[in-house]
């Protein structure tokens, strides 16, 4: 049962996942077959806070803290191996590309990223001139993306990326793209998002603009929840964990298990 | 896979925890992929528009490439074999039936490579059910095989096969080789996400297959080997049933053979729900491992 308010519900999660890695000294053996072993990455342990229904939450923490991977998490990419994430609400995660074919035209691919993103054909061709008239390409829209400099694509992909409705939005990657003047416009379409969805939850490196707007923050260390609270609380007292020197690479956590 | 909880007033959209057999939902799973039913089909049209885009001839390869094959392969059977290359309705016989081989080549090998490719990000950022893209693979192969029919059916005529009854078997057959090709390509991706050298072997895999199944060479040849062995071995091969079903649909029943097209048709049927069954099982019990392993 959860509160009126709540949107997402986090209780006790874990998450791991197996890379393969090659084997310390595996270049001094000479063998038939590659040398590789799976390491199994205990990326979070026992996580639990719950996120309030039109709330702005950033997640702050070291590199290797697990926030990607909570923000997968929850969006369905990755599995719990113990306790589980109640949503109140679809979850997307902003993924700029995400679908796309590169030799086709930039309209081909505003349907096909679009459709990767949960829109119903219905609402993409609703939306695809809105999508057209945000990333400002002009007549390259009808050639193939591969024809794009790296800036049209971004633009592109990032007007498809932002004009999908969602209830819950997940915010990682870094959010640059094209010139200044779009940059400026991009933050204003995330600002507009974030208005518009109910509940956001935002990797706090990937736009000061938008973590600037959220009122609350979880900082996780090494794949735990540190603290949770109002985000100025919670900046101010990771800002001095990270002036002692306690941030460090945390890969300490993976276990090589065969 | 998402568990939706059932509590109607306070129950969640979606619910993300651990399942101890890994087989999702299967209601809920085939639920979700139906929401993207629509990406499927899209993404299935982009491949098949995409393949040949930067060529002079663009699509138009996708009709050329499996006749080209079949000229290669007459004229292998014709020389290299003794075959003779007066024999016009033979070489109607070897397009037939490589069109249709490559058909089946091209569900099995897309299925695999659209797992493998990630597919421009879905894998690594989207919960899209991952059966969707061997479906979508599935969707184009189906799609370029019936494009191909298109040069076939002149070359069917004018090598003398006309038409016969047996053409009814054709859907049927279609339907139970994507069927089959699907089953195959689901259980191949998930062995390729362990093991890349799957994807290594398969064009291996896949061409002695060809050679061992009876595209190229009339499944009344392994009735005329007088060995009982030979034949059973013969027959335990899906693809045999399968091409006894194509050969006799797109040119008649074959004087002096004893194979029976409805029996066939069942085997192959059967080879096509079971594959299928085994393939999305397992496929859907380990699709949550592909984001990391890919």
């Amino acid at each position: 049962m959860r509160p009126a308010t709540d949107a997402i519900q986090i209780r006790d999660l874990s998450v791991s996942y197996s890379v393969v890695a090659d084997r310390p000294n595996a270049g001094r053996r000479t063998s038939l077959v590659r040398s590789t072993e799976r390491r199994l990455i205990h990326a979070l342990n026992g996580v639990s806070f719950d996120v309030a229904a039109g709330q702005v939450m950033a997640l702050i923490g070291g590199n290797g803290a697990g926030k990607s991977t909570l923000l997968k998490t929850i969006v369905g990419v990755l599995k719990p191996v113990g306790g589980q994430i109640d949503l109140y609400g679809r979850p997307h995660l902003l993924a700029p590309g995400m679908g796309f074919n590169r030799r086709l035209s930039g309209r081909e691919n505003v349907v096909l990223g679009g459709l990767a993103g949960g829109m119903s054909l219905d609402e993409v061709r609703e939306k695809q001139d809105q999508i057209i008239e945000f990333a400002d390409i002009g007549g390259f829209i009808d050639m193939p993306t591969t024809t794009y400099s790296s800036g049209m694509f971004g633009r592109l992909a990032f007007a498809v990326a932002t004009h999908i409705d969602t209830e819950i939005l997940l915010i990682d990657e870094a959010l640059s793209a094209g010139d200044a003047g779009f940059r400026e416009r991009a933050v204003a379409k995330v600002q507009e998002m974030c208005r518009a969805a109910k509940t956001i939850v935002v990797v706090s490196h990937s736009s000061t603009m938008v973590a600037e707007m959220a009122t609350h923050a979880v900082w996780l260390h090494q794949g735990q929840v540190r603290r949770t609270g109002e985000l100025g609380d919670v900046a101010e007292e990771y800002a001095a964990f990270q002036a002692a020197g306690g941030e460090t690479a945390q890969m300490d956590r993976s276990i090589a298990d065969r | 896979m998402n568990a939706p909880t059932s509590s109607p007033e306070t129950a969640p959209v979606l619910t993300r925890r651990a399942t101890r057999s890994g087989i999702p939902p299967l209601r809920q799973y085939l639920a979700e992929s139906w929401r993207y039913r629509a990406f499927a089909v899209y993404w299935s049209r982009a491949d098949v528009k995409a393949r040949n885009f930067d060529t002079l001839f663009g699509r138009v390869w996708n009709v050329l490439n499996p006749l080209l094959f079949g000229v290669i392969y007459f004229v292998f059977v014709g020389i290299i074999a003794g075959g003779g290359l007066d024999q016009l309705d033979r070489f109607g016989f070897i397009v037939g039936n490589l069109y249709v081989w490559l058909f089946f080549n091209g569900t099995v090998t897309n299925g695999v490579g659209s797992i493998q490719s990630g597919a421009g990000g879905v894998l690594a950022q989207s919960a899209i059910p991952r059966v969707i893209l061997p479906v979508a693979s599935a969707l184009s192969a189906a799609s370029l095989f019936l494009r191909s029919l298109i040069a076939y059916v002149p070359i069917h005529f004018i090598t003398g096969r006309g038409v016969h009854i047996e053409v009814v078997w054709l859907p049927l057959a279609f339907v139970a080789t994507v069927m089959f090709g699907l089953g195959i390509a689901l259980l191949l991706a998930v062995a390729n996400v362990y093991l890349r050298d799957v994807s290594r072997l398969l064009p291996h895999l896949l061409r002695l297959w060809l050679y061992l199944s009876p595209v190229i060479w009339q499944f009344t040849r392994l009735e005329s080997q007088g060995s009982e062995m030979v034949e059973r071995l013969g027959r335990i091969n899906p693809m045999y049933h399968a091409m006894v079903v194509w050969t006799v649909g797109f040119g008649g029943d074959l004087p002096g053979s004893d194979e029976s097209v409805a029996a066939s048709m069942l085997v192959f049927s059967v080879w096509a729900v079971g594959a299928l069954l085994a393939g999305f099982l397992l496929f859907t019990s380990r699709e949550d491992e592909f984001a990391t392993r890919n």
